[in-house]
């Protein structure tokens, strides 16, 4: 499976739509340079050509390629109702310029 | 453990840029061409200087906005919510940022600088130092652990929680934390000077980073903000931080000529505090049997300070020409080539520490 998703995580994505983008966020560092983040999102992505689109078992998946098969995880957390979805076990990567 | 977790921690020379790995160099230069600046052109900062606003200065102003507004644009504050995951990281590090940080910087500072190096430092001036101290240990870092983080090969959701409540924290208690701590080291400063400065250099560079993320990915999207906006803007803090720094030794040239030396005895406590702090978390973490993927970036989210917003309050409240922004300064010329060997030693000392999944932090 190109990435995990949680029983939690995958009633929830499809309360809000049925659509998971999973993607890297770049974080910049004070001193200069940055990395990326695995973030997760229920939102179809703006640019699709940046992703593999994927049906996890009736949902769709829109990954980035460098997040395949690594093993992860999408959970969801929150409190007091509010809640988001987010990446378990990945480290920090190298951002791409 | 994951695919990406079971790979070798990165070099320092691919985890970080040619600026990033040379920072104290460019900041030397930076103290360099500001003395420079300020013994041959001294018409320059002068006339900076005249440019107020109820005792603001605007160049100064915009260079801590310029400084600081990247940094606070990337804060999730979703993240947040992932406040009950990996607790005994997040307590470690929340409790070692809050409770303890700040009262070892002003014990380690007060007593290399009014005790041990008295007969090197002249009174008022090693409070102003220790003031500036303050104000570093107040601040903990929040964008440059990403950095550290990686170079660690640490947890990207970890770290993204422990700086979201950092700066959560951050926003109520550094005020009077550093209040109560130059109070106790007579050091009077009014508190409606303390509150202008967090409203001027937390609140409005936050406001505006919460602000320009909601309505900028409402608009345009979550990817064209960090993809095209944040990449844009980040680099302007380094160079804000630079150009803060030439001008603030355009002002500071005197006291460089006259004492040299001062700057060492400066970083000597600073640099005790940073390797004192990341010890106690990582040793804690160790206790805790912390994975380490989240004790690493825990430590040195401990360790490193915020120090945009500490030369911005010692600018604000003490002014650029103040022993106190001299101070925190120095913080900036350690900062890098400490933490990199904190780094070094995290990797070294992981087969101490649990991997991810066989315990929980």
């Amino acid at each position: 499976m190109a990435i995990a998703i949680s029983d939690n995580a995958r009633s929830w994505i499809e309360r809000n739509g049925g659509v998971l983008t999973v993607r890297l966020s770049s974080r910049h560092g004070c001193c200069g340079g940055g990395v990326d983040i695995a973030v997760a999102e229920a939102r179809t992505p703006s640019d699709l050509k940046h992703y593999r689109e994927l049906d996890l078992d009736g949902l769709k998946l829109f990954i980035a390629p460098a997040l395949i098969d690594q093993g992860l995880v999408v959970e969801v957390e929150g409190l007091l109702g509010l809640k988001h979805l987010f990446v378990d076990g990945a480290p920090i990567a190298r951002r791409r310029d | 453990m994951t695919a990406l977790q079971d790979s070798q921690s990165p070099s320092t020379s691919e985890g970080m840029g040619l600026f990033e790995r040379f920072l104290t160099v460019w900041v030397a230069l930076a103290i360099v061409a500001g003395v420079l600046l300020g013994q041959f052109a001294p018409a320059v900062p002068e006339t900076l200087s005249r440019f107020e606003v109820a005792q603001v200065s605007i160049p100064v102003a915009i260079l801590i906005w310029a400084m600081i507004f990247p940094m606070m644009a990337q804060i999730d504050f979703a993240a947040v919510l992932g406040v009950r995951r990996q607790p005994k990281g997040l307590i470690i590090t929340t409790s070692v940022n809050w409770l303890i940080k700040p009262f070892t910087m002003f014990a380690i500072a007060w007593f290399f600088l009014m005790i041990l190096f008295r007969p090197f430092i002249p009174e008022e001036l090693a409070r102003q130092y220790l003031a500036g101290a303050i104000l570093l240990g107040a601040a903990p870092c929040t964008a440059m652990v990403f950095v550290w983080s990686y170079l660690t090969r640490g947890d990207a959701a970890y770290t993204l929680v422990q700086v979201s409540l950092n700066d959560l924290i951050m926003l109520f208690a550094f005020a009077p934390i550093v209040v109560f701590l130059l109070g106790i080291s007579n050091i009077q400063v009014p508190w409606d000077t303390v509150a202008l400065s967090v409203f001027l250099y937390i609140v409005i560079p936050l406001a505006a980073g919460y602000t320009a993320r909601r309505t900028l990915i409402a608009r345009n999207g979550a990817e064209w903000y960090d993809n095209v906006f944040m990449k844009r803007v980040g680099p302007i803090t380094p160079i804000g931080l630079i150009i803060t720094l030439v001008l603030l030794f355009a002002f500071q040239g005197d006291v460089i000529i006259g004492n040299p030396l001062h700057i060492v005895l400066i970083a000597i406590p600073l640099i005790i505090q940073t390797v004192l702090i990341f010890f106690i978390a990582y040793g804690w973490a160790k206790a805790w049997k912390v994975p380490h993927n989240v004790a690493a970036p825990g430590a040195m989210i401990g360790a490193s300070n915020f120090f945009e917003l500490a030369v911005a309050a010692a600018i604000a409240l003490f002014g650029l020409q103040s022993g106190a922004a001299l101070a925190t300064v120095v913080g900036v010329l350690v900062e890098v080539p400490l933490m990199l060997a904190l780094v070094r030693i995290a990797n070294k000392t992981r087969h101490h520490f649990p991997a991810a999944g066989e315990a929980r932090g």
